[in-house]
């Protein structure tokens, strides 16, 4: 098990790092995608199959595919990837490199003096987490569905397809607004 | 749940009911009076229901939110900024043709977000109530969709709450991988046996830290607020800069005094180095700027880097004077933001300061309003503004705290000049060609009684302090 | 299940969110730049999962289902902004906009 969890967790590091690297779109989705599988992995042989589940439907499932739609509505072709060729020169990545590199050479000092590991056995199934967030997690339940609301009246309201763009385009550069 | 759970979250599910009632109309019948009153109507509800539950306060309702004097009273000041901030937004839209009733049901969200907030105890209703607010934000700011810079800001914010909620929620894990428990108090508490602070919990809050500090845009977290107030909605501005950041605030001031801030730690100094970068250059970087409301999302960051004192100062009396310093920079600024909204929605016309040149002798009444918020801002005496910087002094003073407090007051006296610069253009000549635009009204009722409720408030709390004082010491002080 | 040491775990999520962030800094497509903020989200949730697995508590893991909550909520409304961001401008470069990055 312990294999699993340090083959998954490389898998997951790599495409994640493809994830950033990519020029293509469609091409970092799909390292994305590897990514959140090999995540879902982990959560398993953590003992959190409900959440492996979840992270392979919800995540991989759901939020990826909306991903996918938002590129097929941009249409980007070959020119976009020569496009990315140009933003991304060695140089522009030297300096987020450095400083990360930093930071996670503090967070291996910090986790270096830290003990502690997991508890061995049986893990937390659905019914353990259906308990506790409909016990004392239901006001945050509540909470949630007004997060998705907002989500969802915000993406309708900003998403709507206006109606003649072509006049808009140059009177928004304006910022001038354009009655429908 | 108990019965006596819900009637204690009755704001709380006031403004959420608003929502979806406010939804269900729009989906039925889009009227724009409608939707705005019954917006107004539902915050109204809210804030009497505040009073109300105030005899039952304090009750922890279910393990994720406490509803205490310190967070009713900060409910009833966000619930009323609410109001104030639909009266303005009602103006500004009158004259808007395109789906402009989304923008009061967003308006509900947020300020569900904000009350969950200040009402937190734990991090799930934490980041809850963040997200809330902010995936609502998201859609205010952009709420222009057809005109660039609104959506410009909206890309933007969402770069900037995305990334920082990301910090947050890192720290969040690290503290609750340390502790093995979620809610403040017991998160903050030492329990036997653990060491103090250990690595992994210095560098939680350290994330937990700068995840507000992009929220609340203090120095080095504040590059693009200027954008963002520039490209959104005046409306959607005057709620970003006071009731989003008092959230946040309000938030931050609780959790630090359950942790028990000791001068001389490294928090304490990480937050004065923050507060005094914030004051400094938020006044600093305002005298560069041309433009109004990048003058102001300037002055707003400086105006953090104040309070900031009180987080430091830690007791009764810094609270009471955080709890003042915010209803007095609630005021002004929803009021400065107003008074921008009505200009621009009417009128039209550049955001440079060169351009409000003339503006008193055209509309005496709402220039003479924007000199009283300005001059609040700046904290000049018979303001609110200046009893709310009077006691952050007092607080800094009594926990000696005389680095900040010099700081307050020279970075305060650098503010001064960017305030009186725009309230003289204000009263310059006239342009010539200008003259005919004083045709139209000035400000539609909604908008006005907005705004007169706003300035008698702020010369009320300037010039006879002590009710307010009395009501924020037993809310907060206690 | 597994006797992999915490700090292991926890080390990769800390891997994962340094990458997202380094992706946040480094790109200029805004597209990338939300996908990189998505892969710092999944590993905060990571770090709840395995929190709430040292202390054998499901805390972590419903923080985990809000941080999906939030993560549609949010890219629902940021594609959407995403979308006009483009018709508008036909680029999706941030560096374009008004007063560039920073």
């Amino acid at each position: 098990m312990n294999t699993v969890f340090y083959i998954s967790a490389a898998v997951a590091i790599l495409s994640t790092a493809m994830v950033i690297s990519r020029l293509n779109a469609i091409h970092a989705l799909l390292y994305m995608i590897v990514s959140l599988l090999a995540v879902a992995m982990i959560f398993f042989v953590m003992g959190a199959p409900f959440i492996a589940a979840l992270e392979v439907i919800v995540y991989a499932g759901a939020i990826m595919v909306l991903f996918v739609f938002a590129m097929m509505m941009l249409n980007l072709g070959q020119e976009a990837v020569e496009r990315e060729r140009n933003w991304l020169s060695p140089a522009s990545w030297a300096g987020p490199v450095t400083l990360v590199a930093v930071l996670f050479a503090e967070f291996i000092w910090i986790v270096s003096r830290t003990g502690g590991s997991l508890p061995g056995g049986g893990g937390l199934g659905p019914k353990q987490v259906g308990i506790a967030l409909l016990g004392q997690y239901l006001v945050g339940v509540e909470l949630a569905s007004m997060l998705l609301l907002a989500g969802l009246v915000g993406a309708y309201h900003i998403g709507r397809r206006m109606p003649r763009t072509g006049e808009e385009n140059e009177a928004s550069r304006a910022g001038i607004s354009i009655k429908q | 749940m108990v019965r006596g759970d819900f009637f204690i979250l009755l704001p709380l599910i006031i403004t959420g009911g608003a929502a979806v009632a406010v939804m269900l109309l729009i989906s039925f019948r889009r009227s724009h009076l409608a939707t705005a009153t019954v917006t107004l109507v539902a915050l109204g509800a809210a804030v009497i229901s505040v009073i109300c539950v105030a005899a039952a306060a304090p009750r922890q309702a279910s393990a994720l939110l406490i509803l205490d004097s310190y967070a009713l009273f900060y409910m009833g000041l966000i619930f009323a900024a609410g109001c104030a901030v639909t009266m303005i937004a009602y103006d500004y839209f009158e004259r808007q043709t395109d789906h402009r009733e989304e923008f009061y049901l967003l308006l509900l969200l947020a300020t569900l977000g904000s009350a969950v907030l200040v009402s937190s105890n734990h991090f799930a209703s934490l980041f809850l109530g963040l997200e809330i607010l902010s995936v609502s934000l998201y859609a205010l700011i952009a709420f222009h969709r057809e005109r660039l810079p609104s959506v410009e800001a909206g890309v933007r914010y969402l770069i900037l709450a995305a990334a920082s909620s990301a910090f947050l929620l890192f720290g969040m894990a690290l503290i609750y991988l340390e502790r093995g428990d979620m809610t403040f108090f017991r998160s903050t508490q030492i329990a036997s046996g653990v060491p103090a602070w250990s690595p992994l919990l210095l560098a939680g809050t350290a994330l937990l830290i700068v995840g507000i500090g992009f929220k609340l845009a203090l120095v080095p977290f504040h590059m693009w607020t200027p954008d963002i107030y520039e490209g959104a909605p005046p409306p959607a501005t005057a709620f970003i800069a006071s009731v989003s950041k008092g959230a946040a605030f309000v938030l931050l001031l609780r959790y630090v005094t359950l942790f028990g801030l000791h001068s001389g730690s490294v928090q304490s100094a990480a937050i004065a180095a923050i507060a005094v970068a914030s004051m400094f250059f938020g006044n600093l970087l305002a005298l560069r700027e041309e433009k109004v409301r990048r003058v102001l999302a300037y002055s707003s960051i400086a105006h953090m880097g104040y309070l900031l004192v009180a987080i430091l100062a830690a007791g009764p009396l810094a609270a009471v004077a955080a709890g003042y310093y915010l209803v007095a920079y609630f005021t002004s600024i929803i009021g400065s933001f107003g008074i921008i909204s009505v200009r621009e929605g009417r009128e039209g016309g550049g955001d440079a300061v060169s351009d409000y040149r003339g503006y008193a002798w055209r509309h005496p009444w709402l220039g003479g309003a924007f000199t009283a918020m300005l001059l609040s801002l700046a904290g000049i005496p018979i303001t609110a503004g200046f009893v709310g910087k009077f006691y952050l002094l007092a607080a800094g003073l009594e926990s000696s705290l005389r680095l900040l407090v010099v700081v307050l007051v020279a970075s305060s006296a650098i503010g001064l000049f960017y305030y009186l610069r725009i309230i003289i253009t204000l009263y310059g000549p006239p342009e010539a060609e200008r003259q005919g635009a004083a045709i139209t009204p000035a400000v539609s009722l909604a908008g006005g009684v907005a705004l007169t409720a706003l300035t008698f408030l702020l010369i009320w709390f300037g010039a006879y302090p002590a009710p307010l004082l009395r009501l924020i010491q037993a809310m907060v002080g206690g | 299940m597994i006797t992999v040491p915490i700090e292991h775990v926890i080390l990769m999520a800390a891997i994962l969110f340094s990458l997202g962030l380094t992706g946040v800094l480094a790109r200029r497509n805004v597209l990338f730049i939300l996908l990189s903020i998505e892969v710092m989200l999944n590993a905060a949730g990571i770090a709840f999962v395995a929190a709430g697995a040292r202390w054998a508590q499901a805390d972590g893991q419903i923080m985990f289902l809000f941080i999906l909550t939030m993560a549609a909520a949010e890219v629902a409304v940021g594609l959407a902004i995403i979308l006009q961001y483009y018709r508008h401008t036909g680029t999706l470069d941030v560096d374009a906009m008004g007063g560039g990055r920073r």
